[in-house]
């Protein structure tokens, strides 16, 4: 049973306090209906309705994969190959002098699975899990540069400053998971992704909501472990002592809570450096499990590692783990297979084997998994022939979602002819997120905070659709 | 006379389209209650579902999708707050109406006006033919200007679109330009908005009509009946016998539930609160002594008048002010978060303005309006620093993150942005107003209908014109003091000679090669590899004396231009939806307060509008019923730890009502009529009684007063960010108090953890360390040191275990409990009661008690024997024991930074 399983990691990670918690889950953070003020703590919250994603794994594609090579077949590219792309078309790139004709893909389409949906040859891993993704190729969004793309993607806004899509999903539903963070990030040890930690940020929301980034090298959380110049004794005899100084303080100080508080924080920061360790452990795993992630392959390893992190991670009750990838890896502006190639030489392999890792233990029915970047390519060549890419294409792109009550092996959405724009079934960023929500139960008008008179929300002032068409 | 065009673009009855049962059921039982055929926006037939209300028509014939109603219903905006919801299957309803009307013949009756024109003009063409520029001669923003053309001839011949340039132009494609575009971020203009010139240019070109007064039905006839818009007046000092004001107040409150006040705090405890609260900093062993010699009566006063004279008021109560106007060093975006040179003259302005007590007034005229007061800073280049600071004071309105350095980044909707969020600041931090929501609708619950809040917006649109815009860098005025001159030409001059040479050895090179083959550098330098080789070092030689150079002295500053761009109210925000022209002004609510004058702008020298000396002269009125109130409530919530009005940022129908109206409106008379003096107001507070409380609390009160609304005690807070750092870099003896210029820098260590970096003297006070938005310092960061988005008007108090790990585990606090191990052995002779004892009163600012001397003592031996194990692998050349003591009580001295007593304050 999945649930159990995960109850299982956090019992044995909580001890009593955590399976305390659990069983007495406060009740839902919800605004819409004139609610109270809300509280701000980790604890497990009850979601509006029931939800069949109990966490989330967010597959961020930095750069911006291009669907027509990907996911989003397009024969007319082959038909219409070397031709002059129109104003509209010519006026997406960035800089004109640049534009070339339209080009079709070096990778050849089929269909794959029972569900037969098309992938492209550059994802063959991906190939054997379509009867568990829904692809959803009409995503559009509102801005053809990385920075307010990934703002968009990541908050909801193109503009920074508002709290991303972990700080809300744990503002709502707190964590099972008392002794680790509620909401993780798995950087690329090889560098930030465009916005830095913008992308994780809580804004205006309490900082308690704001992503904790696990370094995949050393100590995963920032001064997890003690001065290694202290003595270990030391480190000890200085905590007793300030359990001994804090004893007394708060013992003739009645009625101040937040002394508990902060003697609860000393305890838990205590406890996370066991609790981090030991969850990011992989050395625990099997060797047919470190293989199947592609641990023992250089290109996939570091990949491969985070994606293994993030199912001990949700297993052990982490609510939202945010994997991210080699600065801007899918910004195939030139040379587009070979850059294409090194992006999913990556991470495919590892990414299959989550998936299916996932479902053979029984995590996938409540673990959402979603896949994609900030926007997708256009259709016609960038640069020079010999070395041509893609320019940013936000007005049609696909992504895929998978598990946590995602009807697995669907297509939905179509962009034109080119793949330029979404033009059938389209979805908005803020329908992505509406979508995202109520896979874990939470409606997105409600999931709101009061805020200088406004009701602030993901979805902003938006409209926006849970894309039902997707959902089990 | 102004001439009027109606023109009609199409008008046809719409075919009589029914609505399906459901639909029309579904209509008269949720919406027709507020939208009959009386209201504006009438939901009675299809056709007046076409014509729509002021936000444009309710439905797009065929797309729900696009449709405003449904957007409307599916938001949770309609139907209004508690009234019933539409359901799921409802909205389905209307939705699938609303896409079978593909075949409804589409009405469009428009009245095409010159302003509808030249919204599009200035949306895509005046970045280059306005005011700023004028390409090819070519200036389009008044009709006359059109007539006249540029070089290319008349731009406009009234009543033919065909032979008119400016609508030909647009329309076969040419203009605006590409590349032209790309680089001034203009977007092209859309089919409707090309036909809307075409239009106008068909009516004959007729001249704008005048814009519409602001007076309307749209704010109700007694919307300023609220208490927040009835002017403050001083009501009676209750006679309790309370000498204090502010006492006599709040026991009136407190006698009312039974209550009385707390006991005094003890003496030690109340000094350490008046200091860490007036002046950010714990006292010194030396200041505790003296204040605890001074047996005389009004020792207390004496204290905190010293405190109000210290130059580090201006730094604490500076921050408190950076806080509300969203201070931070850097643009906020890209991968560099570019810095902002000279950003710090406007912290320096604060806090000498704060700590020379400028009257509030004066100090809100100067920050809005600095660069109106005078235009001698306009011919200036060397300036004094009352010059220098009347003009870096405008850097108020200059805080919030702005992308638009970057031409990708600057596009009219982002320019909206920065606007929006000035505006945001100005209204939270000083009016106490929620403005924002009229950004895209009326409000709600507030009379700010959306119309007002693009007048408001207007006041700052004559600066941040978003037609003829100026990215961050161009806002700069060459102007500082003659010693920054001289020490920026004396560092750069040898600089420049070096930089010059190189140039001359890559001429060198250059030079026989552009005579021989005629092509330009970057051809010569791709097909000649040897030359690449030789050249491409120099280069980078080049750009490492260019970045060793120091920009040349400015300010950053707000300043109008010259020739504003009319302003528009804008449809749900969207930056092109052009609704109305506005003119520029206050929210007209306020013309119904009774004996508050009316805005006015008035240009105080040729070449600026006057609109912000206007907002500052309207602020600053002494009967304005926000300014003064907001102000000491911000105070008050500073010393008390929770506002009179807790909603500090709003003082509207959705905040919370004062707790103690008396008493705010006491202060608020009190704080006009005794010149706008904080510091006045902040001894008024600080030396009652109620201030003076001890933060203990037993049940009864508790009960009685659960969330302290009444004072009936201090409430015991955590430090927050800037408290601890200064504190701890004080209590370790290693504050470098150098005061103002150039921020101390942030280093980011290999694990990617954000570091102060210490100058020789030790840290700086976290005012003066660099605050860039993607690398907030992150010891700083897990104490709630707030991200400025766009501003902070109240901190938030977490208690969480990433603060533990940072103070148990980082290198800040280990390096600083260190130095203050070698500060108190020196202080204290080789005793260990001595150490207990002056660790105490750097850390906690009081005496221990004989038994916390005794625990001291013992953890001190027991960390001592710890140490020598791990050094006998340390190579060291100060004795192994004298090494030893020091770490033991570094270990000390590190557990008493992290323990309770030490980031709380009584």
């Amino acid at each position: 049973m999945p649930s159990s399983r995960r109850e299982f990691f956090s019992r044995l990670t909580d001890g009593l306090h955590g399976a305390a918690l659990a069983a007495l889950a406060a009740p839902a953070v919800t605004f819409g209906n004139g609610g109270g003020s809300p509280v701000f703590d980790l604890k497990p919250k009850a979601p509006h309705f029931p939800g069949k994603a109990k966490a989330v794994i967010h597959l961020f594609m930095n750069g911006g994969p291009s669907q027509v090579d990907l996911f989003d077949p397009k024969p007319t590219l082959n038909r219409l190959a070397g031709t002059a792309p129109s104003r509209e078309l010519s006026f997406a790139i960035s800089n004109g002098k640049e534009a070339g004709t339209i080009m079709p893909s070096p990778y050849t389409f089929k269909k794959h699975g029972k569900s037969g949906i098309e992938l492209s040859s550059a994802l063959p891993h991906l190939a054997e899990c379509v009867d568990d993704i829904a692809v959803i190729r009409s995503m559009y969004g509102e801005h053809a540069n990385h920075e307010p793309a990934l703002f968009l993607m990541h908050s909801g806004r193109t503009i920074a400053s508002r709290p991303s899509i972990g700080s809300w999903v744990t503002y709502g539903l707190g964590s099972e998971n008392q002794n680790l963070p509620a909401y993780v990030v798995l950087d690329d040890p090889k560098g930030l992704p465009i916005n830095g930690i913008s992308n994780w940020q809580s804004a205006w929301l309490p900082p308690i909501y704001q992503g904790t980034r696990f370094r995949t090298e050393g100590a995963p959380v920032l001064n997890l472990q003690p001065r290694a110049e202290i003595p270990t004794p030391l480190v000890e005899a200085e905590r007793n002592l300030i359990s001994k100084l804090d004893a007394a303080h708060r013992g003739s100080r009645p009625y101040q809570p937040e002394l508990d508080a902060r003697i609860s924080s000393y305890e838990l920061a205590a406890r996370m450096q066991m609790a981090a360790s030991d969850a990011l452990d992989l050395n625990q795993e099997s060797e047919a499990t470190r293989e199947a992630y592609g641990l023992n392959d250089e290109a996939t390893r570091s990949y491969g590692k985070r994606c293994l992190m993030a199912r001990r991670l949700v297993e052990r009750g982490v609510r939202f783990v945010q994997l991210y990838i080699e600065s801007q890896i899918f910004d195939s502006h030139g040379d587009l297979k070979n850059s294409l190639d090194y992006a999913c030489g990556k991470t495919d392999k590892p990414i299959a084997a989550l998936l299916k890792d996932l479902k053979q233990r029984g995590l996938l029915d409540s673990t959402l998994v979603m896949y994609g970047g900030e926007f997708g390519r256009l259709p016609m060549s960038q640069g020079p022939v010999k070395s041509a890419g893609r320019d940013h294409g936000p007005n049609g792109f696909s992504i895929w979602m998978a598990g946590g009550g995602v009807k697995g092996g669907t297509v939905y959405g179509a962009t034109d002819d080119l793949g330029f724009k979404a033009v059938e079934n389209t979805v908005s960023v803020h329908d992505f997120h509406a979508t995202m929500l109520h896979l874990l139960g939470m409606n997105h008008r409600d999931l709101a905070l009061e805020r200088h008179g406004l009701k602030e929300r993901l979805t902003d002032q938006f409209p926006a659709r849970v894309v039902k068409e997707i959902l089990v | 006379m102004i001439v009027a065009a109606v023109v009609l673009i199409a008008l046809l009855p719409a075919a009589d389209v029914e609505f399906d049962a459901g639909t029309k059921a579904i209509f008269a039982a949720k919406c027709a209650g507020c939208h009959g055929k009386a209201g504006g926006l009438d939901l009675s037939s299809a056709a007046a579902l076409l014509k729509g209300g002021a936000s444009g028509p309710a439905i797009v014939p065929g797309f729900a999708a696009k449709s405003l109603l449904i957007d409307k219903i599916v938001t949770g905006q309609m139907p209004p707050g508690k009234m019933p919801k539409l359901k799921d299957a409802e909205i389905d309803q209307v939705r699938a109406w609303i896409n079978q009307q593909k075949a409804m013949p589409v009405v469009e009756v428009a009245q095409v006006r010159e302003q509808d024109a030249r919204a599009v003009i200035q949306a895509r063409c005046v970045m280059c033919h306005g005011g700023l520029r004028k390409e090819g001669g070519l200036d389009l923003r008044t009709v006359a200007s059109r007539l006249k053309g540029g070089k290319s001839g008349p731009a406009l011949v009234p009543g033919k679109p065909e032979e008119s340039l400016m609508y030909k132009r647009i329309a076969n494609g040419t203009m605006p330009p590409d590349a032209m575009a790309k680089e001034l971020a203009v977007e092209l203009p859309t089919e409707a908005e090309t036909e809307k010139i075409k239009a106008w240019i068909a009516a004959g070109a007729p001249e704008p009509q005048a814009v519409a007064v602001a007076s309307d039905a749209k704010v109700a006839p007694d919307a300023a009946k609220f208490w927040s818009l009835i002017p403050p007046q001083r009501g009676k000092v209750p006679a309790n016998g309370e000498k204090n004001p502010v006492d006599a107040f709040v026991v009136a409150k407190l006698q009312e539930k039974g209550l009385k006040l707390a006991p005094e705090a003890d003496k030690l405890s109340l000094m350490r609160r008046v200091y860490l609260d007036l002046t950010g900093l714990p006292p010194t062993k030396a200041d505790i002594t003296a204040y605890m010699n001074d047996k005389a009566p009004g020792a207390y006063e004496r204290l905190v008048d010293k405190l109000l004279a210290s130059p580090h008021y201006g730094e604490r109560w500076g921050q408190h002010w950076l806080d509300l106007a969203g201070y931070a060093d850097s643009e906020g975006f890209g991968q560099d978060d570019g810095v902002r040179p000279f950003a710090w003259r406007y912290r320096d302005y604060v806090i000498r303005a704060l700590n020379a007590d400028k009257p509030y007034s004066e100090f809100l005229t100067e920050q809005i309006a600095g660069d109106e007061l005078s235009n001698d800073w306009r011919s200036a280049k060397t300036a004094s620093q009352q010059m220098v600071d009347r003009l870096a004071a405008t850097g108020f309105l200059r805080t919030v993150p702005d992308p638009t350095n970057s031409n990708e980044r600057g596009l009219l909707a982002e320019r909206m942005n920065v606007v929006a969020d000035e505006v945001e600041v100005l209204a939270s931090s000083v009016m106490g107003m929620t403005v924002g929501c009229a950004r895209c609708h009326n409000h709600k619950y507030d009379p700010i209908p959306q119309r007002d809040y693009y007048r408001l917006s207007s006041i700052l649109q004559a600066a941040y014109d978003p037609y003829e815009w100026r990215s961050p860098n161009k806002r700069e005025q060459a102007l500082g003091l003659e010693a920054e001159w001289k020490k920026y030409q004396e560092h750069n001059a040898p600089l420049e000679a070096e930089a010059k040479a190189v140039k001359a050895e890559i001429e060198k090179l250059l030079e026989p090669v552009r005579k021989e083959t005629g092509k330009k550098d970057r051809e010569i330098l791709r097909e000649n590899a040897e030359l690449r080789e030789q050249i491409e070092p120099l280069q980078k030689k080049q750009q490492e004396i260019r970045r060793k150079m120091l920009p040349p002295p400015h300010v950053r500053i707000l300043a109008d231009n010259e020739e504003p761009s009319q302003h528009y109210l804008l449809r749900r925000g969207d930056p092109v939806g052009f609704g109305d022209p506005v003119d520029a002004g206050v929210l007209t609510v306020f013309e119904q307060v009774p004996g508050l004058a009316k805005y006015e702008a008035k240009a105080p020298y040729a070449g600026t509008s006057g609109r912000r000396l206007g907002l500052a002269k309207w602020l600053t009125q002494p009967n304005h019923p926000l300014t003064a109130r907001v102000a000491v409530n911000q105070m008050w919530m500073r010393h008390f730890g929770r506002g009179i009005v807790p909603s500090v940022a709003n003082f509207g129908r959705t905040g919370v009502a004062p707790s103690n109206q008396p008493l705010l409106d006491w202060l608020a008379v009190e704080f006009v009529e005794s010149g706008w003096k904080m510091k006045a107001m902040h001894k008024l507070m600080v030396t009652s009684k109620a201030y003076r409380q001890t933060s203990k609390v037993d049940e009864s009160v508790l009960k009685a007063d659960p969330e302290n609304a009444l004072v009936s005690r201090m409430p015991m807070r955590r430090m927050d960010a800037d408290t601890l750092f200064d504190s701890l870099a004080s209590a370790a003896g290693y504050l470098d108090a150098t005061a103002f210029g150039k921020p101390a820098d942030v280093t980011v260590t290999a694990d990617k953890e954000v570091i102060v970096k210490p100058g020789p003297k030790g840290y700086r006070r976290n005012i003066y360390v660099l605050h860039r938005r993607q690398t907030p310092v992150s010891l700083m960061d897990s104490f709630d040191q707030p991200p400025m988005t766009p501003n902070c008007t109240e901190r938030r108090q977490s208690n969480v275990a990433t603060q533990a790990l940072h103070m148990m585990n980082g290198s800040i606090t280990w390096d600083l409990a260190q130095y203050m191990a070698g500060r108190v052995i020196d202080e204290s002779e080789g005793d260990r009661a001595k150490v207990v004892e002056n660790v105490y009163l750097r850390a906690y600012a009081r005496y221990p008690k004989p038994e916390e001397v005794k625990l001291g003592v013992a953890a001190i031996a027991d960390f001592r024997k710890g140490w020598p194990v791990k050094l006998e692998d340390t190579n060291t050349a100060a004795p192994r024991a004298a090494t030893a003591e020091w770490m033991a009580v570094a270990n000390y001295c590190h557990a008493i930074l992290n323990s309770a007593e030490f980031s709380f304050i009584d």
